[in-house]
């Protein structure tokens, strides 16, 4: 519970109207889409930079934990109050400010959903190239603090290289604008990414100047199967080492794609070990040439099949195939718990090895999923919280698939965050000194130590 | 809907996304998501019963579309039924909700208030009526009520005007029974005209949704077992609706109604198996319609697809199908056809400036496509659109049962 006096002083900001401290409201504030829970002691809901600004200099004043929340849909826990304090929603704070195509940005405010930016720019044949899962719930300012992807990341890149300035508000309260309008902009340090992926630990991002891209001329997608699955990972390696970068390669194993198709009955090969949804775009002449190199690249590993979409309808429906296999794997057990481990591109084949080797050694269910072109893999594991001894199985399984991502020069998160979930695995990819030199920087920019405590640094 | 009890929510947040009074009030505990958690809570003893508890939870526009969209499963929908039945158990109702509940509970007092409603439209004057609102519609904007129920109006057994291709039990509802009975004799008309015979038991009564919703399960197990009684036994083809709402009454909740009560629901399942909404029943005998050769004109139209079409029926797509293959239709899609219209059943009237909000943005967009003409097959909906547009918005709102059936070829 916050001081009567400090809950005055923050009330006198926002209004008692933008300000939630009742337990009923407090519990719909405790947790996002990981597993831990935390209430907070109060919700606020700010709209401008100025009342952002006045919020942290009382929790500095105080040193009150300050958490930043979007949409909640963090799959590490980033936005979970674990040390209670003062949460602030930016649900409200939504304004897009500034379309302007021309010179290739949109400015908005970080409460702004991801895919409301798409609707906005799509009108002008632009578009926003990060593509989280949640795009249609998560919101830009939790996009830029986890530095979040998505599939078509393999081709266009992350948040980070599309965040050209932004303003942050820091734990006093002082307000930082840094980056412009331009597209080349070397003046200083590249702010910007010192905060994609902090995790709301170094600052409160109250606006961003993002960089947007015209929408390709044409979209072609294939759907291959493989009666082997260290082929299908092969195929992955040998297409980007062709020189082809695809929008997106997603890889789906036996298990996941007979889930789908007992769900969904989409007509997809049953006896296949392995799959790719590969996807390219851009002119259509290059599309069609690329298209014929893929498919020369898939043969060679000895496709079995191979359906390319002809249609808008066509293409939609084997993404649906792509996009339902998470819903499909959550309904095999009370909970399911997904990692994105992520290793270079050539080391698929060996991971994925090392990831079935690991849950048949625990007996657990799961299914590979990845977005295979840039090693982002995603091991889902179907299993029961509440069922103590297959909860342990499923995290001793997750700390050897970690420790087997490390040692393939891989890495812990290619697009989650590490936020609470996994903190206590970064000495296995980085070394004592790195991350003391994150925690020298944390100190010096919130020396109190109250923004989004008890996370990664 | 397949329920799927083991389920836990994953907190994914993808129903924020779909959730309509989320997407207005911008807060997490107006989410679908939250609500699971504070029932969670609940259940385990961690929140106790309170007026706020009840507030965020009834919050709600009983929609479907979380259910709909939901990756793990989840039926939001029974779940908030069953808690809304708690949180009245705990904290009592207001007594305009009460009162309703009272009138829908059995057929004869929904009889005798339509009476005395038709009776007090006739003497409020005019000036009263146009000051004062009930929710966000004002007064002079609601419906008249039917003059006669329409139940009453027709015969028990309506034969076709050509040869019997089958057989349909027509289950009315009380919005066309007591307010729209336009689109009941649009129905009508459409189904003799098709070839088929049409039973409309004399017995049915409300579908029971208002009372699960608010939380009198009691009561809309009996008035579910007279409905179920009433439909049985005829040998029909289908048992057709023109509401979806009590479509999907009758689809999915009856069946979990007798199966929660303990109850043998292979009549309830019988039933679900045949009901149809009015819309794919016409799409799948659209052959058998015959349009007027004179009507040459075409008429510009928008649609609004009510939730429980969408969620339940999937059949919005029916709907914009049926729209452009008719001949004397310019059929323009709003934007947000597939948003919702803030009715809800009582939402409009328990939460108005939220709903005022949702409809405001619906006619809008509607206006936008500039059509004459604003189909929907949901009598809440109708109600909700209409009552809100302005004398000189020049948009007409109807079911699509009318247009339809005024286009028909003379048999």
């Amino acid at each position: 519970m916050l001081d009567t006096q400090v809950k005055n002083q923050l009330i006198k900001i926002v209004g008692i109207d933008r300000y939630l401290d009742r337990l009923e409201e407090l519990s719909c504030y405790a947790y996002d889409a990981f597993v831990e829970e935390a209430l907070p002691d109060a919700v606020i809901f700010p709209e401008t930079t100025a009342e952002v600004s006045e919020l942290l200099k009382i929790a500095s004043k105080y040193k009150i934990p300050v958490t930043g929340r979007g949409a909640g849909t963090s799959l590490c826990g980033a936005s979970i109050p674990i040390r209670h304090g003062v949460v602030l929603c930016f649900s409200k704070m939504d304004k897009i400010i500034e379309v302007n195509t021309s010179d290739r940005y949109i400015i908005v405010q970080p409460g702004v959903v991801n895919g409301d930016v798409q609707k906005a720019l799509e009108p002008f044949g632009f578009f926003y190239p990060p593509d989280p899962g949640s795009m249609n719930t998560s919101t830009i300012g939790g996009n830029i603090a986890m530095n979040a992807g998505g599939p078509r990341c393999l081709k266009y890149g992350v948040t980070a290289d599309y965040v050209m300035g932004m303003e942050v508000v820091l734990a006093s309260g002082k307000v930082i604008r840094f980056g412009s309008k331009n597209i080349k902009d070397v003046t200083g340090y590249k702010l910007s990414s010192l905060f994609c992926g902090s995790e709301g630990t170094l600052g409160i991002i109250t606006e961003a100047i993002l960089k947007v891209v015209p929408m390709p001329e044409a979209v072609k997608t294939l759907m291959v199967t493989f009666d082997n699955l260290d082929n299908t990972a092969k195929a992955v390696t040998d297409i980007i080492g062709s020189g082809i970068i695809p929008v997106a390669m997603e890889l789906m194993d036996k298990l996941t794609l007979n889930a789908i198709e007992d769900v969904a009955n989409l007509g997809l090969d049953r006896e296949a070990q392995g799959s790719l949804l590969i996807e390219i775009d851009g002119v259509k002449e290059a599309c069609e040439k690329e298209m014929k190199r893929i498919i020369e690249k898939v043969r060679e590993n000895g496709a079995t099949h191979i359906q390319e979409a002809t249609n808008e309808l066509e293409r939609e429906k084997l993404w649906k195939a792509r996009r339902s296999a998470y819903g499909i794997f959550a309904k095999l057990a009370p909970d399911i718990v997904t990692e994105d481990v992520t290793v270079p591109v050539s080391k698929v084949p060996l991971m994925i090895h090392k990831i079935v080797e690991i849950t048949k050694k625990y007996d657990l269910k799961m299914g590979v999923l990845a977005h295979a072109g840039d090693g982002n893999m995603h091991p889902m594991i179907p299993a029961d919280r509440s069922n103590k001894e297959e909860w342990g199985k499923v995290e001793a399984a997750f700390a050897e698939i970690f420790q087997a991502a490390a040692e393939l020069d891989g890495t812990l998160s290619g697009e989650h965050g590490i936020g609470l979930g996994k903190s206590a695995y970064l000495p296995l990819v980085m070394n004592k000194d790195t991350i003391e030199f994150m925690k020298t920087i944390k100190q010096a920019v919130d020396p109190d130590l109250i923004l989004n405590p008890g996370k990664f640094v | 809907m397949i329920e799927n009890t083991l389920q836990n929510c994953g907190k994914c947040g993808l129903c924020l996304s779909v959730c309509p009074v989320y997407k207005i009030l911008k807060q997490e505990q107006a989410s679908p998501r939250a609500k699971l958690q504070l029932i969670k809570a609940y259940d385990n003893d961690t929140l106790v019963s309170s007026p706020l508890l009840k507030e965020i939870v009834s919050k709600c526009l009983m929609c479907g579309s979380c259910a709909a969209n939901c990756p793990s499963g989840i039926n939001h929908y029974s779940k908030f039924m069953e808690m809304r039945k708690k949180m009245v158990e705990a904290q009592g109702e207001t007594p305009a909700i009460k009162s309703l509940i009272y009138l829908l509970a059995r057929e004869y007092r929904l009889k005798f208030g339509a009476d005395l409603a038709r009776t007090g439209q006739k003497f409020v004057p005019d000036s009263f009526a146009k000051s004062i609102k009930l929710g966000n519609i004002p007064l002079k904007n609601f419906p008249k009520l039917n003059s006669i129920p329409f139940r009453k109006a027709n015969d028990e057994i309506i034969f076709p005007y050509k040869k019997q291709i089958g057989i349909v039990v027509y289950f009315t509802g009380c919005a066309t029974n007591y307010l729209y009975d336009d689109t009941g004799f649009a129905f009508i008309e459409i189904l003799k005209h098709m070839g088929y015979k049409i039973i409309i038991p004399k017995d049915q009564t409300c579908c029971s949704i208002p009372l699960l919703f608010h939380g009198a399960a009691d009561k809309a197990f009996k008035n579910i077992t007279t409905n179920i009684n009433a439909l049985k036994n005829h040998d029909a083809d289908a048992v057709v609706v023109d509401c979806s709402t009590c479509g999907e009454a009758l689809k999915n909740e009856y069946p979990r109604v007798f199966e929660n009560n303990g109850q043998d629901p292979f009549e309830a399942n019988k039933i679900a198996s045949k009901v149809m909404d009015a819309l794919s029943f016409i799409d799948q005998n659209f052959d058998s319609l015959e349009f007027d050769p004179n009507v040459k004109d075409k008429i510009s139209v928008t649609y609004h697809a009510p939730c429980h079409t969408r969620n339940s029926f999937g059949s919005n797509t029916f709907a914009e199908k049926i729209l452009s293959k008719l001949p004397f239709i310019n059929y323009k899609k709003a934007p947000d056809v597939d948003e919702c219209c803030g009715g809800g059943g009582t939402f409009f009237y328990e939460y108005p400036e939220i709903s005022k909000k949702m409809v405001d943005k619906k006619i809008e967009n509607a206006k936008a496509v500039q059509a004459s003409l604003w189909l929907t097959d949901c009598p809440v909906c109708r109600m909700n659109l209409a009552g809100n547009l302005d004398m000189d918005d020049r948009l007409q709102v109807l079911h699509p049962l009318t247009l339809i059936h005024s286009a028909l070829k003379q048999i």
